[in-house]
């Protein structure tokens, strides 16, 4: 492996080979560089617009719509993890014995795992209506399957003796997942799903361009008219409270851990 | 002797009541935080019909496509085959494809910004603590933005199409990798980097022959991960005009084509899993190299 790399030669053509491939496909999909100099000059002038960043006079929708948005992520947080429970509870080598049956699961949980949020949203929208709750399901469809999956991994890391304890007992399953497993799991999963939770803070607010509702359709409507001092705005004041729930939650998470 | 044993009981007393009464608050608080989040984002609100089950079951017939077994491989002209209902799919396939290169060329350039970046912000390596902390305040910014809202902003400025989304992806990318790829130079064994210094050499032969010899692999094992990630985000970007297959998404829901829609998922779903098998199988040869002989 180490020889076929030192020969400098060989290494240069790769490098210029890959080079070429990146510009093929930079050619491929027209990002003339003129094109990027009007935007960037485009760009500027937003930029100049942003300041001094305004509230419109508009400030308790905005209000609003922000709380809309952060109480999206904490419903669709919160479906997420009640879904993914059974789901990895399942998923676990530990409770699920079969090999086959696993093994199929987490594939069929893989499968799922890339979709993004927004290709959910947009016909989780459409078949339920304008409004949150189509944003809601889409933020917990989304989460599933690597909640699952980090839930599952987080049961077949668990120390057998106090499951095996309960269970030599004479006590039924569910006794030993409850006193056996549930101790040990749950703190790791708690933090687990913070984590999701602070996520999907950020998240949330792309539903609204969709039509999910939140500070995402605040913002496509002031983006679409140029109103950039007011588009600057509500961004800083996102990045804010964004920036305190995550310096909440880390500190809940520490203490879990 | 007695008076010992009360008070041990007292004081016991006392703690389980404290921690009883905690656990209460915390339960109460959170429950009350739920209904509210609940409520906030009109989970129960009665105009999605009072039968939300019965829409569930009619999106979800909506979306079935019209397959008919004796059908099956005929052509697209035919109601029923498979031909009609990816009826649009050499486009789709050639947008999927303009998708891969969006994610591509994005994840490129971001690595590179974010390299760049993270030697700057990296404590062994760059010696001005300002520099530092502005550059990692920087990419903080990136991270918490996000990255649909910049694309709908640099849709504005760069007009419609892969532009806006490649620039979009390349700067979150830089956000995400300047991190990690710190982390990791900060981890790199010091000993090398101690005798080039010592032996003076300059910043850039610094990095050159103290870092990325030792860094190579595991930049590259999450360059990888983030070439997944990246494939998935653009996939998305077309729902808001930069590029991609997410356009023919925006179509088949402007159409109320439900099973089109399913179709095309179905091909962006293969994409990515498709990706995720042979990145896996890189990285994991990744780590095996990056292991001290």
């Amino acid at each position: 492996m180490r020889g076929r790399w030192t020969d400098p030669l060989l290494r240069y053509l790769l490098l210029l080979a890959i080079l070429a491939a990146l510009v093929a496909m930079a050619v491929d999909l027209d990002l003339a560089p003129s094109r990027l100099l009007a935007g960037v000059d485009k760009l500027g002038r937003f930029a100049v617009a942003m300041f001094p960043p305004s509230d419109g006079g508009d400030l308790v929708r905005i209000l609003r719509s922000l709380a809309e948005t952060f109480a999206m992520a904490i419903a669709g947080t919160v479906l997420a993890v009640v879904a993914a429970a059974p789901l990895g509870l399942i998923g676990a080598k530990t409770v699920m014995p079969n090999k086959v049956l696993h093994f199929a699961f987490r594939r069929f949980l893989d499968v799922f795992r890339g979709v993004p949020v927004l290709v959910w949203a947009l016909i989780l929208v459409t078949a339920f209506g304008l409004g949150p709750f189509g944003g809601v399901i889409a933020l917990a469809l989304a989460d599933i399957p690597t909640l699952a999956k980090l839930f599952a991994e987080a049961i077949e890391n668990v120390e057998e003796g106090p499951v095996e304890g309960v269970r030599s007992a004479g006590l039924p399953p569910m006794a030993a997942i409850r006193y056996g497993l549930a101790p040990q799991v749950a703190p790791v999963w708690a933090s687990q799903s913070l984590f999701f939770l602070e996520g999907n803070f950020r998240n949330a607010a792309v539903l609204g361009l969709v039509g999910a509702g939140g500070i995402g359709f605040e913002l496509e409507e002031r983006i679409r008219i140029f109103a950039f001092d007011e588009v600057a705005f509500i961004v800083l004041l996102f990045m804010v409270s964004v920036a305190v729930l995550d310096t909440l939650s880390r500190e809940l998470r520490k203490k879990l851990a | 002797m007695s008076d010992a044993v009360a008070e041990f009981e007292e004081r016991r007393r006392r703690l389980l009541s404290r921690q009883r009464l905690q656990a209460l608050v915390g339960t109460a608080l959170f429950s009350l935080l739920l209904a509210y989040a609940f409520h906030r984002s009109a989970f129960f609100d009665s105009h999605i019909g009072g039968d939300p089950l019965g829409r569930i079951a009619d999106f979800l017939q909506r979306m079935n496509p019209d397959l008919r077994a004796e059908a099956l491989f005929e052509d697209k002209e035919t109601q029923g085959s498979l031909a009609y209902w990816f009826y649009g799919l050499p486009r789709w396939l050639k947008l999927a494809w303009q998708t891969f290169e969006m994610a591509v060329l994005a994840t490129v350039l971001g690595a590179a910004a974010g390299l760049l970046a993270s030697f700057l912000c990296a404590r062994n390596l760059m010696p001005i603590a300002a520099v530092r902390f502005a550059v990692r305040r920087t990419l903080e910014a990136i991270r918490t933005f996000p990255d649909l809202i910049l694309a709908l902003i640099l849709v504005a400025a760069f007009g419609v199409g892969p532009l806006a989304g490649v620039l979009t992806l390349a700067i979150s990318t830089m956000g995400s990798l300047g991190r990690l790829f710190a982390e990791i130079n900060e981890e790199v064994d010091p000993r090398p980097l101690e005798g080039l210094r010592a032996s003076g050499a300059s910043l850039p032969r610094m990095i050159r022959y103290g870092v990325i010899p030792q860094a190579l692999p595991s930049y590259a094992s999450y360059l990888l991960i983030r070439l997944e990630g990246n494939l998935a985000g653009a996939a998305a970007l077309g729902i808001v005009g930069a590029g991609g297959i997410g356009l023919e998404l925006q179509h088949a829901i402007h159409y109320v084509e439900f099973d089109t829609y399913l179709a095309i998922l179905s091909i962006i779903i293969g994409m990515i899993f498709a990706l995720d098998l042979i990145s896996e199988a890189i990285r994991h040869r990744l780590i095996g190299l990056a292991r001290p002989k």
